[in-house]
This record gives C-alpha cells, structure tokens and sequence, in this order.
C-alpha cells in the first residue's frame, strides 16, 4: 500500500487482524487515522470483542456462583441422614435397655406360672384320694 | 511471603518458591476464578471446567517445587490449565457432549451484558448479535485457535505469555490468531 493508493482500498480481512492484534504497519495505521469506514470497522469489532469479554467474565461469575450455591440443596439431605443416624441410635439405645428389661419380666413371669404349677401339683399330691373317687371318699368320711 | 498484596503478586514472580507451599491457599483465591473461567470459556461445561480447575491446582501444588520463575504464576497456571483442557478435549466422551452441544441452542452469553450502556436500543441489539456471533465462532475454531483466542481476548495476555502458557512460538500463535480473528468476523458478517 503505497502512499497514492493507501486510501483507496479501504482494509482486508488480514489488515483489520493486523491492527486488532496491535501490530499494523505505519501505512496501516496511516489510512485508518484518515479513513472513517476503517476506523468505524475497527471500532465496532474493538467495541464487540470488548463486550464479548465482559460478556464471558459475567457468565463465568454467575456459573462460579451457581456452582458454589449447588451444595445448599445437598446440605439438605445431609441433616435428613443426620436425623435418621439420631433415630437410629435412639432405637438401639430403646433395643439395648428392653432387651435388659424384658428378660427380667419374662422371668418373673416364668416364676410366677411356675409358682401356680406347684401350687396345683401340691394340690393334686396332696389329695388322699384321686378326683374320681372324692365322693366315694365323702361317704367313707360320712360314716 | 503475605499474598495480600495482590496487584504485586499478579505481575511479579514469587521470589520465595517455598512459600508457595505456606501460602497456597492465598494463591488458589487469586488465580481459581481466572483458571475456572478459561476453562470454562474453552470446554463450556461446568462440571469439566471445575474439574479442570480443582487438577490445575492440585498439579502446581504438587509440583511447585518446580515453579522456575521464568514466567508469572499466572501464566504457569494458565500453561497447566492449557494441558489440562487439552487432555480433556481429546477425550471422546466430550467430544461427542461438544458435537451435540453444536447442533443444541447456544449458551446465550450475549445476555449478560450490554443492558445498561447509553446506547440506542438498536446499538445494544447489534451489539448483542455481535457478541452473540464471537461467541458462537469461538465454540466452532480449531482447538489451537480457540486457545490463543481466548487466552488474548477474555484473558488479556500478551503474546510473549500466551507462547509461555501454550508452549507455542510467537509466530505460530500469531498466525492462530489471525485465523481466528478472520473466523469470528465472518462469523459476525454472516449473522449480521
């Protein structure tokens, strides 16, 4: 691009590359400082790649927030397990002490069926005469 | 080495590679948004770019006793997370999640911004439509582009520490960077 022409033509797709990647030549740089068209193309993309970064930077802190907000919900479930352990042991703690409890009632329970078995063996030991035949005996303690 | 002072730590390189360790936490409060965020512009799925992310740090921690200096700690991050969502893109699980994502309705990040600018409200709708068509180019460059494109224009680095980050030479990177511009502003003069 010589120093005729340079405001002829206005830039290509490599020479707006050139000057958004900071390095354009001095005879670039010359024609967009006097080419209107130019510069608004530059302008416009400058200003567009610019949003476009803003417009990254927002979407990647909502994501980071988004992503550190995702163990509330989880925390959840965490004190429902943390009841349900509480319940748990709870439960066993009511096993342990019925199951020291229990066998205690069974046993006087025992001792006590026990108790009216022998009270009813006594009863029939000591009967003189078998059931069958107490009339009989009735008669003979009549006489 | 206090890493309150975060403008100096930025752009200076630590001079104490040992407190790295001390202070690694500070280090991750720092430069955690900036990684997420790269990673997530490149692989644009929040899971991956967390994942990204957590490894980007467990990889310098680990070898931080590596760290030579040579570059700021925000472009030696940036080179992990490079690698990292290099290896993640080669995998096929998520190339067939990004196919899919291609032909789905795209992330509307244009939305993000733009609204309170005193501008016309057809000035604010072209540039929405612009920002829409970078964004939409962004996603379909080669993966070489896309980097240097990101790492350019939503990072801010130069070119010197775009080579570093990427293991690229400046030409090269250059050259993927006048693709890329070409790219996006076809991509904006066909969707305008």
């Amino acid at each position: 691009m010589n120093s005729r022409n340079y405001l002829l033509k206005h830039l290509s797709s490599e020479q707006v590359s050139e000057c958004i990647l900071g390095q354009p030549s001095p005879a670039l740089a010359q024609h967009v400082q006097d080419c209107p068209m130019c510069q608004a193309e530059l302008g416009n993309f400058r200003e567009a790649l610019g949003e476009f970064r803003g417009a990254v930077r927002a979407w990647s802190n909502d994501q980071a927030k988004a992503a550190l907000d995702i163990p509330a919900p989880v925390s959840q479930p965490r004190s429902i397990a943390s009841h349900q352990l509480a319940w748990a042991v709870l439960i066993a703690v009511v096993c342990v002490i019925a199951s020291f409890i229990m066998p205690r009632h069974g046993a006087e329970n025992a001792a006590a069926s026990d108790a009216v078995l022998l009270n009813q063996v006594d009863a029939q030991v000591s009967r003189t005469a078998p059931t069958s035949l107490e009339p009989l005996m009735k008669l003979v303690v009549q006489e | 080495m206090q890493l309150s002072a975060t403008s100096e730590l930025e752009h200076a390189v630590p001079r104490d590679v040992a407190a790295l360790a001390g202070d690694f936490e500070a280090l991750v409060r720092l430069y955690r948004p900036k990684v997420f965020r790269f990673a997530l512009a490149s692989l644009r799925d929040l899971d991956a770019a967390e994942t990204v992310t957590q490894d980007c740090f467990l990889r310098a921690y680990q070898a931080r006793d590596r760290f030579r200096q040579d570059c700021s700690m925000h472009t030696w991050l940036m080179q992990i997370a490079v690698n990292l969502i290099r290896d993640h893109t080669r995998n096929r699980r998520f190339q067939f999640w990004r196919r899919a994502r291609l032909t789905a309705k795209p992330v509307d990040v244009a939305g993000q911004t733009i609204a309170d600018r005193a501008q016309s409200p057809e000035a604010q709708a072209l540039l929405k439509e612009r920002v829409a068509a970078i964004w939409s180019a962004a996603e379909r460059l080669p993966q070489k582009q896309r980097t240097v494109f990101l790492l350019r224009f939503v990072e801010d680095m130069d070119l010197l520490d775009i080579a570093v980050a990427t293991g690229m030479r400046e030409g090269t990177i250059k050259s993927h960077l006048f693709r890329a511009v070409r790219a996006v502003r076809e991509r904006i003069g066909e969707a305008i």
